[in-house]
Parts: structure tokens; sequence; C-alpha cells
């Protein structure tokens, strides 16, 4: 052959300088390099703005507004006969102990020559919180002894008053508002001058009840806590024990036929159906064919469970395939039965993983709201559930329902709380997830 | 063996095309390459040869600057192609592959139609200015990868559809294609079958005539077969480099005798 | 005699079963355990087995059906006429349900003996009152039919529990003996008992199946029963939703489903785009630092609960576009939204996108790369016109998935598309969605027999096919992909 004939012209040009469209490649590799970094900039900044407003807003629901005053527990209203019998003392209702506060905090605003012009006695009336009164009262029938006494007391402080130190409320919106009044405000800037009104800690946000819509400053989310924690109960009683024991199935000892094939479909599918399709599932059966009890945990735990099946079962199948077969060998080899096996070896040595799948899939399940409304969670509940197994079947809320419900309402002051739910939430899921990992990371083993 | 070849090759200009100094290569800790120097011809075939792990693919990759792509890898020393440091700051790295092309040990073709696979390199370096070019540069890389008589009825059929030894002598027409001044060929037999290797060292004779071309392989019968300058590198060193006659007939380091007669590798 | 007691008894029993059967098997073997076929532990086990399984299962299923069969009897000594005005047979029978029950807490409180509420008639003027007096408050007095079914519903209920406490026990009872007897040094209760936990292990796996049916079958009875009262066809192809709580309601699915997929495509508009995009950096261009701060932090997107999705919604997202771009174009004022709750479900889907895309982009093996190196290409060209080629049918299967769940998601339409069913274009409008239709029926006050309550079901019913149909295809196109690597 000859070469002349075929020979294709080397291409002239020094490797040094780079020709225009080589410089036109290479602007367009940088301006894709910059589309990536804009798109993980995009999802970064979502996560900050996410979490910053849900913060913001949120930790000062763990701050409430209460007014240090001396109360006089006079015990001519509170225990008229003076025989500090419980029944009597039950008689006073919270009536009573509101004119109580009324009172003495009146005094104190006397005592102390606060004259704000034009402040009527109801503008005082609402200084302070409708709940205080019950708060005090089971305060006094738990301690019978210190009726007469005059006790210094931290008060609840109404919620317009909380929004007023927390800036949601100021005069201008004052004035447009008939929950409270500029004479109001006016005194609470005293008191703050004098030390008697301020910020403090505020416990009962996480171990009280929620409150009705007119006294956001009393919710609280024990009710909801419980609830939730009754549900994972249920969740962590049933969803291990049956996801392990369908994984063990289905890894070890299923044959390969069409009805495996069907349960294996099924549980694809089933981890990809929308949660609500659950809600509907359990408001069918659960409720108006079983005939459970609405609001109640336990059909939030079993809703719950067929939710979470799926996520521990591909957890636990991913991680009792990672066990080698040689162990299972070893075993079968010196005579064990296959069951001994699975039971001796397999099972503890793919528990980690176990643990870790589950602990994921319970952390889905806490933060799942859209099923729990259907079967009637958003319902409003002011009582504790009992203790279980019975409390399970006594209505109560749930952490994400409760931040949707009080979203729900009117006044502004529930958004804080709801933020403040929300970070209250976050924190379990966060400890769960650490848990998790911790367990991941201790006991990780590559074969 | 052929020992024709060199009387064949009267044409053929001795004029050096890649120049390799003192070049050492490490990953991460482990030093790889060894203070290799070897000059490579233009219009010759030079075959790399030595057992595996050896280092003769990772010098394969450091002449068109592939290596870059592995994060922990660190070349030292020179290269030159026509006198220029390839690893010059000034040297983008995508025009050197342009004018050193490659073609791997498992073939590669993309998943696209055939024309598509030889025609991505034209299209990306801007090759063509019309359908027409284009369709020329594809039917002529086909031709010159002896592919052409194969698959010119389908030329819209994928690429992973056809055999091992197809789909090697098409990742060789897309090498072709951009018209490269070297070629490498990173042990391009070792995934096909005897007949489909016999098809591709023909190719690899018809080839010299226009590219420089370097080939690593692990048989020396077919470094014996297809090359005129052998380089026999060990642990990481060029131990010998040389005429092939001669290196395979009467190899002047110990080691090379031993493993050309198969007591090492 | 109650539930919680009768399980206790059957566990207790099945216990001491346990105990007797490993002493069985080591007298049976005459003081040398080795001469046992199995360890004492397994004659223990399975005596404990087979009491407590088949006991358990009885009590399960008679529970199950039990209040199927009285309801079908006590239901025929309802007629007609005391089935109220505008009232179902369903409200009558809640009623029957709840006297029995107040008929129970008097009884249980000593306050009616057996014989008196036996003789007792709807007459009897107290009854309202006293059952009040229980909580159970009724809204109008009882018709004697309904009395009488009451009564006949709590003796059945009671004497069906006593039936089932009686049958549980014997047959506990009778596993207990069957089990003992059978224990011989050569009885083989290892294979037994072990045959028995793996019929357990298959019991278990089909709760998956069973969950399955039980979404199909309530979906689709209670879709039959919204269609019987409502016609499928003005479902189907009405274009208005327009509920009324007195009838004449307009169930037309179209607005909905126009809200859905509005919001569902401008949340993968914008999770698509960056969620592959932040793929394709973290797997082609980042450094290893930068990886392990993105990847674990795009993780914790994925973490958070919808919720909190919704709330970002509706208290930052929804209130910013009405400020910044809906209230000064003119062009709404509503802070909920297509856009608010489409961008906010896209920043839910951008880890979802993300992380599926990054599996497939590094399922494309390393030799693609290295062709398109080895040919002087650039990296994003490589990525363009050979690594996303080659990866597109696993990324349109991601999408599709990604789509599916964008279809099913709740909250964030709930807390930020709004509750008017529109058919409109304009993306700073809110729209409604089928899954908060869903919701707001079945939360309402309105009575579960009535089509506006029973169309959630139906509504329920287009949602799980439209993801399960979405999901299939993806799990095929995505299962079909990696057959091609492997």
């Amino acid at each position: 052959m000859t070469n002349a004939a075929v020979h294709s012209t080397p291409r002239s040009g020094s490797l040094f300088s780079q020709d225009q469209r080589t410089r036109r490649r290479n602007t367009a590799e940088r301006r894709f390099r910059i589309y990536g970094q804009a798109a993980i900039g995009i999802a970064m900044m979502a996560l900050v703005i996410l979490l910053a407003s849900v913060l913001g807003n949120g930790l000062s629901a763990f701050r409430q507004t209460f007014i240090n005053m001396p109360v006089t527990l006079d015990a001519d209203v509170l225990d008229k006969k003076g025989n500090r019998d419980a029944d009597d003392l039950k008689k006073v209702t919270t009536i009573g102990y509101s004119k109580l506060l009324l009172n003495s905090l009146t005094q104190l605003i006397e005592d102390q020559g606060l004259a704000i012009e034009g402040l009527a006695a109801s503008d005082i009336k609402d200084m302070i919180s409708d709940d205080a009164a019950a708060q005090v009262r089971n305060r006094v029938l738990a301690n019978p002894e210190l009726i007469g006494q005059t006790v210094s007391l931290k008060v609840l402080a109404n919620g317009r008053i909380d929004g007023y130190l927390k800036g949601r409320v100021s005069m201008e919106s004052a004035e447009r508002d008939s929950n409270v009044s500029v004479n109001q405000l006016r005194l609470t800037d005293e008191m703050m001058e004098r030390g008697l009104i301020g910020k403090s800690f505020n416990w009962s946000f996480i171990t009280a009840a929620d409150a009705s819509e007119l006294r956001p400053e009393a919710a609280g989310l024990g009710v909801a806590i419980l609830g939730s924690a009754y549900m994972m109960i249920v969740v962590l009683v049933l969803a291990l024990p049956i996801g392990v024991a369908a994984s063990i199935y289905l890894e070890e000892f299923a044959p390969k036929n069409r009805w495996t094939d069907l349960i294996e479909v099924n549980i694809s599918n089933l981890a990809a159906v929308p949660s609500i399709v659950f809600g509907i599932l359990g408001l069918a059966i659960f409720i108006n064919f079983a005939g459970l009890p609405q609001s109640a945990p336990i059909v939030g735990g079993l809703v719950l469970t067929l939710m979470t099946l799926p996520t521990i079962i591909i957890s636990t199948r991913a991680a009792i395939k990672a066990v080698p077969p040689s162990i299972r060998d070893a075993a079968l080899g010196i005579g064990a039965s296959k069951m001994q096996t699975v039971f001796h070896h397999v099972l503890p040595l793919a528990a980690p993983g176990i643990l870790t799948g589950t602990i994921i899939g319970l952390a889905q399940a806490l933060g799942e709201t859209a099923p729990l409304l259907l079967i009637g969670m958003v319902a409003f509940v002011r009582d504790f559930p009992a203790a279980p197994p019975e409390g399970l079947f006594d209505p109560a809320a749930a952490l994400p329902v409760q931040v949707y419900n009080w979203t729900q309402r009117a006044d502004p002051a529930f958004v804080e709380r709801a933020s403040g739910a929300i970070i209250v939430l976050l924190i379990f899921l966060l400890a769960m997830n650490a848990v998790a990992i911790l367990l991941r990371r201790k006991f990780e083993r590559r074969w | 063996m052929n020992v024709m070849r060199q009387t064949d090759d009267t044409t053929a200009t001795a004029e050096i095309k890649i120049a390799a100094k003192g070049v050492q290569v490490y990953y991460g800790d482990n030093h790889a390459i060894k203070d290799v120097d070897v000059d490579i011809a233009d219009r010759t075939v030079t075959a790399f040869i030595g057992p595996s792990g050896c280092g003769k693919s990772t010098f394969l990759r450091c002449l068109n600057r592939m290596n870059d792509t592995i994060d922990i890898c660190r070349v030292e020393g020179k290269i030159t192609l026509d006198g220029e440091d390839i690893y010059d700051k000034r040297v983008d790295p995508v025009q050197l592959r342009a004018k050193v092309g490659m073609v791997f040990q498992k073939p590669n073709p993309f998943p696209k139609s055939i024309y598509d696979n030889v025609a991505y390199g034209p299209r990306i370096h801007g090759l063509a200015r019309s359908k027409a070019e284009l369709d020329e540069i594809v039917e002529k890389s086909l031709r010159r990868a002896a592919l052409w008589g194969e698959v010119k009825d389908r030329l819209n059929a994928p690429g992973t559809g056809l055999s091992g030894g197809q789909q090697q002598r098409l990742c060789i027409a897309r090498a072709v294609a951009t018209s490269p001044e070297v070629l490498l060929m990173d042990e391009p037999c070792s995934a096909l079958d005897p007949i489909a290797t016999a098809q591709v060292e023909e190719l690899i004779d018809e080839l010299r005539s226009r590219f420089a071309v370097v080939i690593v392989t692990h048989s020396m019968q077919q470094a014996a077969r297809v090359s005129r300058k052998t380089a026999f590198f060990h642990l990481g060193n060029l131990v010998e480099f040389g005429e092939t006659g001669q290196i395979f007939t009467n190899p002047r380091d110990p080691r090379t005798e031993s493993y050309i007669t198969g007591r090492i590798g | 005699m109650s539930i919680g007691l009768l399980l206790a008894i059957i566990l207790g029993l099945a216990a001491v079963g346990y105990v007797f059967g490993i002493r069985r098997a080591k007298s049976a073997s005459g003081g040398d355990t080795r001469s046992l076929h199995s360890l004492a532990g397994y004659h223990g086990q399975s005596v404990f087995l087979f009491v407590a399984v088949p006991a358990l299962l009885l009590v399960g299923i008679w529970l199950l059906v039990q209040p199927i069969i009285i309801e079908s009897r006590v239901s025929g000594l309802i007629v007609e006429a005391d089935i109220p005005q505008g009232g179902s047979r369903d409200l009558v029978m809640s009623d029957v349900r709840r006297v029995a029950g107040g008929l129970n807490i008097i009884a249980g409180e000593g306050g009616l003996s057996e014989d008196e509420i036996a003789n007792m008639g709807a007459d009897l003027g107290d009854l309202r009152s006293r059952l009040g007096g229980v909580g159970v408050a009724l809204a109008s007095d009882i018709q004697p039919n309904v009395f009488e079914a009451s009564k006949r519903y709590r003796q059945m209920t009671n004497t069906g529990q006593i039936m089932l406490s009686v049958s549980a026990i014997a047959l506990a009872l009778a596993g207990f003996v069957y089990s003992i007897a059978r224990i011989t040094a050569d009885f083989r209760a290892r294979n037994v008992s072990e045959g028995f936990v793996k019929l357990l292990f298959i019991a278990c796996s089909c709760v998956a199946v069973l969950t399955t049916f039980g979404i199909v079958a309530s979906l689709v009875v209670e879709s039959l029963h919204f269609f019987r009262l409502y016609p499928v066809s003005d479902f189907l192809f009405s274009l208005t939703w327009n509920p009324q709580f007195r009838g004449g309601s307009d169930l037309g699915i179209w607005p909905l489903l126009w809200g859905t997929l509005y919001v569902s495509f401008v949340a993968l508009l914008f999770a698509v785009p960056v969620g592959l995009m932040s793929a394709i950096y973290l797997s082609e261009y980042a450094s290893k630092r930068v990886r392990s701060v993105v990847k674990p932090a795009i993780e914790i997107l994925a973490g958070i609960p919808t919720i909190v999705y919704g709330l970002f919604a509706l208290i930052t997202v929804g209130p910013f576009l009405r400020d910044y771009f809906a209230q000064p174009f003119g062009l709404g004022s509503s802070s909920s939204s297509v856009l608010t709750a489409g961008l906010v479900m896209g920043i839910m889907l951008i880890p979802f996108v993300s992380s599926l895309s990054d599996d497939i982009i590094n399922a494309v093996p390393q030799s693609m790369r290295d062709g398109s190196f080895g040919l002087g290409a650039t990296h994003s060209e490589t990525v363009r016109q050979v690594i996303l080629p080659a990866a597109l049918p696993g990324i349109v299967g991601a999408i599709l998935l990604a789509a599916s769940r964008a279809i099913g998601e709740t909250m964030i339409v709930v807390m930020g598309a709004g509750a008017a069913a529109k058919l409109s274009l304009n993306p700073l409008e809110a729209m409604t969605t089928i899954t908060v239709k869903i919701v707001s029926q079945l939360t309402g006050d309105t009575e579960f027999a009535s089509p506006e309550t029973l169309v959630a079901f139906a509504l329920g019913l287009m949602l799980f096919i439209f993801t399960l149909g979405l999901n299939v295809i993806a799990l095929y196109v995505v299962r079909k992909y990696r057959e091609q690597y492997e």
C-alpha cells in the first residue's frame, strides 16, 4: 500500500495556544460547572432558609411572659368552712380564683403607684391569662396549706401581652384590636421597668395540654407528645417483629415462585403508595369496619405500622443479605437446622442494620401527618390519655397533627407555637437519626 | 515472528513524535512509574510489554494526560509532543487528546448509533463544516477501521449491538475520525477472540502508515507481530527499549530474557 | 370475660405448657437428655406454640366476624318505618350500638338487673336520661323496635363473648393436652416447632399483600357506594367541583386533577434541574470534601417531615410570593397558590431526584467516560453527550418516581395550595388538588354516607391508580436500565 495517497494532513498549531473553538468549549465547560454549583447553592440555600424560618418563628415559643406578683390566697374566699376539706375546696371554681388574681393585681398596681390614665378594671383583668386561675387553683388543691398565705407567684400573662413583649403586637395594632388596649400595653411598659413582668422558660409548652382558640398562651404539647409516643410504641411492637419475620422468610426461606414474586411486588409498591391512601385505609378498615375509636393512638399506630412496614422490610432484607453466605454454610455444615442458623448467626449479625432501618422507619412515621388527619386525630383533645394498654384507645393528639391544628387557628400566636412544636419534632427526629448513625458507625462491619 | 517488517519500513522516517524524559508517576504514596525515558517515533508501531501491574498502561495514559481524571495520580518529568511539553500549564488536555487519540482495553462504544459514535469526535472538535463533510469523515474512518463493509447498511443501529471485534474496530474508527497524530492502544485485543484479534492487528499495520501507534499488550507474540520497536516494563521500570527484533532475539537485560522465555510474568 | 383477661389466660396456659413440655421431655428421656431427638427446649416451644397460636387466631377471627354476623341479624329487626326522614339505616344501627353500650354500663354499675333490662320497654320514661347519665347522649327518643334491636344486639354480643371465651380456652386446652401427650424421646419437636415458626413467618410476609388488598378493597367498595349515589360520567367528565351540604353537588374531578398536575409540574420544573445538576456536580466535579458536606446536607432535606415544608409554605414562601410577586404585578392576592406549593414541593423533591440520579449516573461505567475523554471531549461534553444519554432511561424513571411523590403529597398542598377548585393558568392563584379535597371531605362535618364524603374514596382510588401506574412504569424503566449495565 502507498502511504501518500491517504495521508491526512496533520493539524498545525501549537499545543500552547488555544484555538478559538477550544476557548469556546472551555467557556461552555466553565458555564456548566457554574450551573452545577448554582444548583448546589440553591439546594443549600433552601435548607438554610427553611431551618432559619422555623427556628426564627419558633424559638420564642419556649419562653413565655409571666407577671411576678404576690397573690393573697384569701381563706374567706377559698375555704368558707375553714376545714380544708378537699371536696369543699374543689367547689370553688376558677371564677373565684380569677377574682382573687384580679384583686391581687389591682392591689399591686396601686402599691407600685402605677397610674395609667383611663385604665379600666377590665383592662387589668385581661392582663392575666384566663388559664392562670386554673393553674393557681390546681396548685392550691395540691397544697391546701397555702390558703390564707400571700405567696409570690409567676402568673401567666395574656397572649396579647406576651405578643407585645415578643414584638407581635404593637401600640398601632392594639388600637385596631378589640382583644387588647393601648392602656394595657402602657401598663406593661411600666411593669417591665419595675421588673414585674417578664419572660421566662416555659416548661408547660412541652408538658401542658392544648388550650382553646382564645388562650394561645396556655397551649402546650403534652398530649401530642404522649400520643405520638403511644403510636411509636404500637409501631415498634408491631412493625419490628412482623417486618423482621417477613424479611427472614423472603431472604432465607421463600421459594422462587409466583406467590413470592407477588409479595415482593407488593412490598415495593406499598413503599411508594401516597401516605394519605393509608389514612383512607385506616378510616375504612380500622374505624368503619372494625369499629375502633376515632382519634385513638392504636388506630394511628396501626396505620403507621402498615406504612413503615415496607421501609423496615427493605432495610432488614438488605442487612440480612449483607451477612455473607459463608457464615450460613459454616453453621449448616456442622448440622444446624436452617432455622437455627438464622436465629443463632444471621439475625445477630444483621441486628445493627435492622435496628438502624427500624429507627429510620420510626422517624418517618413520627413525622407523618396526612393519614392521621383522616382517622380523626385533628380533634381538639384536652385530656391526657391513660397509661397503656387502655390509654391506646383514648383520644389523643400527635405532634405533627398538632402543628397542623395550630396553623388552622386565627390567632397569630399559634404560628409561633406551631413553629415551636416543629422544633420539638425536629429535635426528636435528630435524636433518632443520631442514634441510627451511631449504631451504624459502631457496628458497621465490612465483610 | 515477522522480522521482514524492518525492511518494509523504509518509507517511515525516524522523526521523533513523543519524547518522555525522567517520567515518574505516583498513585498517592505508590510510586508506579520510576524514571522512564522513551522516544516514540512517528509512523511507527511501538509496543509496551511486561507483566501485569508493571506500569505499562499507566505510562501509556500519561501520554495523553488521561491520568488527569484520577485525583490521586501525580506525574513528574517531561513528556513532549513535537517538542512541546504536554504537561505545560498552557496546554489544554482537551486539545492534546484530540491530537493523541486512544483506544481502550474493553470495547466501549457509546450507547448511540454507529454513525453517532464515529461522528462524536468530529462534532465536538468542529472538524466538519457540513453534514456531507461529516458523512465523508464517518465513511473514511469506518473504511480505515475496516468496518465500513460490515456496517454501511445499518449506520443508525446502536453501536452496542455489534460483536466484540466489530465494537473494538468501531472504537478505533471513532479514534481515527478526529484525525489524531498519535494513536494509543491499551491492550486493544485482550477482550477479543483470535479472529477479531487478527483483524485488529491487520488494521494496526495499516494505521501505522499515518500515525505514530503505541500499543500496550501482554501478548509477546502480538508485540512481535505488529511492532517495530518494543519497550519492556517491569515493576514500574523501563527495563529495555529497542528494535522489536533485537528485544525478542537478543535481549540485553536478563529480566527481559526471563520474561520472553516465560520465567517471569 | 374481657378480651384482655382472655388473652392473659391463653398466654398463661401457653407459658405453663412450655414448662410442662420441658419437664415431660426430660422425664421421657429417662434422665439422659442425649437420647431425645430434639433439645428439651424445643419440646417446650412446640407446646407453647400449639397452645397459644390456634387460640389467638380463633380470638382474632372471631372478633372480626362476630360484629358482621350480629349486625346483619339485628339489622333485620329494624323496619323501614323506624328510619327517620333523611336518615339512613347506618345511623340507626349506630344508635343501636350506642344504646347497647349504655345498657351494658348501666348493668355494670348495678343500676338494673338483667331481668329488669329484659322486661324493660322503650316507653320506660327515664331511659333516655338514664343513658344520658352514663354518657350516652341520644338526640331523640328511641323507637320501640330500635330498643328491642339494642337489647338483642347486647344479648347477642354478650353471648358471643362468652362463647368466644369458652371455645378459645377449650381450644387452648386441647392444644395443651394434644401437644403434651405426644412428647416422647423420639418426637421431632424441633422440626415441628420450626415448621410452625416458618408458618408464622409466611403469615407475616403476607401482611403486605393483605395491606394492598385492604387498600384496594376499601377504595373500590366505597367508590362503588359513591357511584351509586353520583353518576360516574359526571365525576369523570364534569368541569366543576362544587360540593353542597344539602345535596345537588357538582363533583367533577377535572379542577382537582388540573390543580394536582399543575402543582406537580411546577414542583418538577424546579426540582428536576436543581436535583439533576447537583447530582451531576456532586458525582462528576465535586471534591471529596465538598461531597462530604453537601451530601449529608441534602439528605437532611430528605429527612424533614412534610408538615415542616407545609408550615414553611404557609408562613414564609406564601406571604413572600404574595407581597413581592402576586400583588405588585396584580396577579392575585392569595398567599396560598400553585407557585407556593409547587416551589416548596420542589424543595422537598430535590434530595429525591438528586439521590436517585446520583445512583444512576454512578452506574454509567467508567469506560464510557474514558472513551469520551480519550477523544478529547471536555468534562461537560462528556456529561451532556455521553453520560446523560446513557443514563436517560434511569433519569426518566427517577423523574416518574418524583412525579408520583408529587401527586400523592398532601400536607404541602393542604397548607400551601389553597382550597378553591379552579381551572386557571395563573400560577399565583390558589388552586386545589385531589389530596387536599380528600382531607377536607373526610374531616368535614358531612354525614359519612353522603356523596360529598364518599367522593373522597373515589378521589383516593384515582390517586392510587395514578401513583401506582407511575411507579410500575418507573420501576420497570429503572430495572431495565440497570440490567443494561450488569
